[in-house]
């Protein structure tokens, strides 16, 4: 399927590929997911080994019948949930302004 | 448990399911209500439409079973189905939201201008979509005969029936309705005979479950092929939940990117109070019903748990409420799969002879009859066994293609149809050898359990090849980047039919 598109529309998309905004809108992005990504994939990857290595570390009881695994798992999915929060206010406040303006200058150039 | 109880509850299910497609077919005119419900589906209501179609027996009766047998090791199961909802909204959620494609093969052929790997797409929506639907029938017959002594075919033709009239009749707007009502109510089925039951033990002095130090600790055993088990189902589970046609495509009913963050956030809670209740029936079972392991009927510890611990009348309308939820299970992740499937094969076949709503309708019931027939014909599989196959292709196919579609410019479309063929053979093939010949060792181990090796084979082939082919980046990737990447105003060109 091949789609039209007017020649100034394309014309603004190219411009708006190449400006400095979109590069900060995919840096705002990086910035927050790559770092997240990695220190995510650690925290779970080192459940996974501690359960299976460190029997000794995950069996201390904590109070009464709640060990240290117990309390790790649970906080495996308390942080699951964390960082989508987090993630949803980050674009909010960092990366939809500048999708926002970026919006507003593509309107402007292709209806001007 | 009381034949009456169970039909009674079956039926109601079934007639609620119709009675609420039938009211969203009033308000389903146009092609687009039928494919995405108009994109106007408030995050709400579309969270626990999503709930409902996710959760499906598996989740239901399955992780109950799998903890009493199991222990503390089968929880990776549902954290890892809930983490997945997370990397579906870093990566793809918003971006796809705004691609202004219908399907999966639709925002492959918007991202890469080729017909060629729309056809794979396709192809592979279906073979993901009968994977995971076949299972769902047998388990449903499998209920259906457990509850009421009927032949296993029964609840097998009932479920696939139900589904096809409402998709027929109502398409993605009246799936939206059902699938919401169905994700409340099967938490309702969990959440009331908990109260009840955790009563009882109390009154009988709580005792503790009786078990090997291996059943409460996790990955106790130590080995390295555990751990490998183990990373790959969290590789099959993370990775596949972008994947799955049936999740996927909720995300375009949201009526924005910032709806679709949203949607994703109300998910993650939904589905992580949902999945604390059927570990508490494992627990509870490990208690009171330890000799369902031995029969090797662990799935059926939801059902009979009610029955055993309280008795009585209360005990049986409880048990009736559980099969409601059970069968609620099948309905809504069925009709999801169906609907799915029916969306991308009608694609195909709507042209000059068939409308939009006629070419989807006829491949709702060409979508349903395949997984039927073998779910009629062929041996049982575990429906945890055939999902987490499922899984493993999807996150080595489509999960290459979204994450490098939309954060990656370079990507081309030969890059795109090696990784998804390679990709795909090697989640593909796995699961036929183990049932086949089920090898023994370090092959059979990886063979079991492909994601951990087949995901990266599909992320491998698909970089390298289009670094092989970089001539042919699609001339629009500059448009289609922007157009992701800012929100949906930005859309004189958006197709949006």
């Amino acid at each position: 399927m091949v789609e039209k598109v007017s020649p100034e529309a394309q014309a603004a998309y190219e411009r708006i590929h190449a400006s400095d905004d979109f590069a900060r809108l995919k840096k705002a992005y990086l910035g927050f997911v790559a770092p997240m990504t990695v220190a995510f994939l650690v925290w779970y990857l080192l459940y996974v080994l501690c359960s299976s290595y460190a029997g000794g570390f995950m069996d201390q009881q904590l109070i009464g019948n709640i060990n240290v695994a117990l309390v790790f798992g649970l906080l495996q999915f308390v942080t699951t949930f964390g960082i989508a929060y987090w993630y949803a206010k980050y674009s909010a406040a960092k990366m939809d302004p500048i999708a926002d303006a970026l919006d507003e200058e593509f309107e402007r150039e292709v209806q001007s | 448990m009381n034949t009456t109880y169970g039909i009674v509850a079956i039926t109601l299910v079934a007639v609620a399911t119709l009675g609420i497609g039938a009211f969203g077919l009033r308000v389903s005119r146009t092609t687009s209500d039928f494919y995405v419900a108009s994109r106007s589906v408030s995050p709400w209501l579309n969270s626990s439409a999503i709930g409902g179609e996710y959760l499906s027996a598996a989740s239901f009766l399955g992780v109950a079973g799998l903890v009493l047998a199991f222990g503390a090791d089968m929880l990776w199961y549902p954290i890892g189905w809930t983490t997945g909802y997370l990397l579906l909204l870093v990566f793809v959620a918003a971006p796809l939201r705004r691609s202004g494609a219908y399907t999966i093969p639709d925002f492959a052929q918007v991202r890469l201008q080729s017909a060629g790997v729309r056809r794979v797409a396709t192809a592979l929506v279906v073979a993901v979509g009968w994977l995971y639907l076949m299972p769902q029938f047998q388990g449903a017959g499998l209920t259906v005969r457990t509850v009421t002594g009927a032949p296993g075919w029964v609840g097998t033709v009932v479920v696939a029936a139900i589904v096809v009239v409402n998709v027929v009749l109502g398409g993605m707007r009246s799936i939206t309705f059902v699938q919401a009502f169905q994700y409340w109510l099967k938490l309702t089925a969990l959440l009331v005979p908990v109260f009840f039951l955790l009563a009882a033990w109390d009154d009988d002095g709580r005792p503790s479950p009786v078990a090997p130090s291996d059943w409460i600790d996790p990955f106790s055993t130590g080995d390295a092929t555990g751990l490998y088990l183990t990373y790959s189902v969290m590789a099959a589970t993370f990775l596949g939940t972008m994947g799955l046609p049936h999740v996927v495509v909720r995300f375009y009913t949201n009526p924005d990117g910032r709806a679709a963050r949203r949607t994703t956030l109300i998910v993650l809670g939904l589905l992580g109070t949902f999945y604390l209740l059927p570990t508490l029936y494992g627990v509870l079972g490990r208690i009171y019903a330890t000799d369902l392991i031995d029969s090797g009927r662990t799935d059926a510890v939801v059902l009979e748990l009610p029955s055993r611990i309280l008795g009585g009348t209360t005990g049986e309308v409880l048990a009736a409420l559980l099969t409601a939820g059970a069968f609620a299970a099948f309905l809504s992740t069925s009709s999801g799969l169906t609907m799915s499937l029916a969306a991308v094969m009608g694609q195909g076949l709507a042209g000059a002879r068939l409308s939009g709503i006629s070419a989807l309708r006829l491949a709702a019931v060409g979508s349903v009859v395949v997984p039927l027939a073998l779910a009629l014909s062929a041996e049982r599989i575990a429906v945890a066994s055939s999902v987490t196959f499922a899984f493993a292709l999807a996150a080595s196919t489509f999960c290459p293609l979204l994450v490098l579609g939309i954060w990656w410019r370079g990507l081309t479309a030969p890059g795109a149809i090696a990784g998804m063929v390679g990709g795909g053979l090697c989640a593909g093939v796995a699961p036929v050898l183990t049932i086949a010949g089920s090898p023994d060792g370090w092959f059979g181990t990886a063979m079991s359990q492909p994601a951990l090796w087949s995901v990266p084979v599909g992320f491998g082939l698909m970089i390298g090849v289009s670094l092989l082919t970089r001539g042919s980046v699609p001339l629009n990737v500059a448009r289609t980047m922007v157009r992701l990447h800012t929100p949906e105003r930005l859309d004189v060109d958006r197709r949006d039919r």
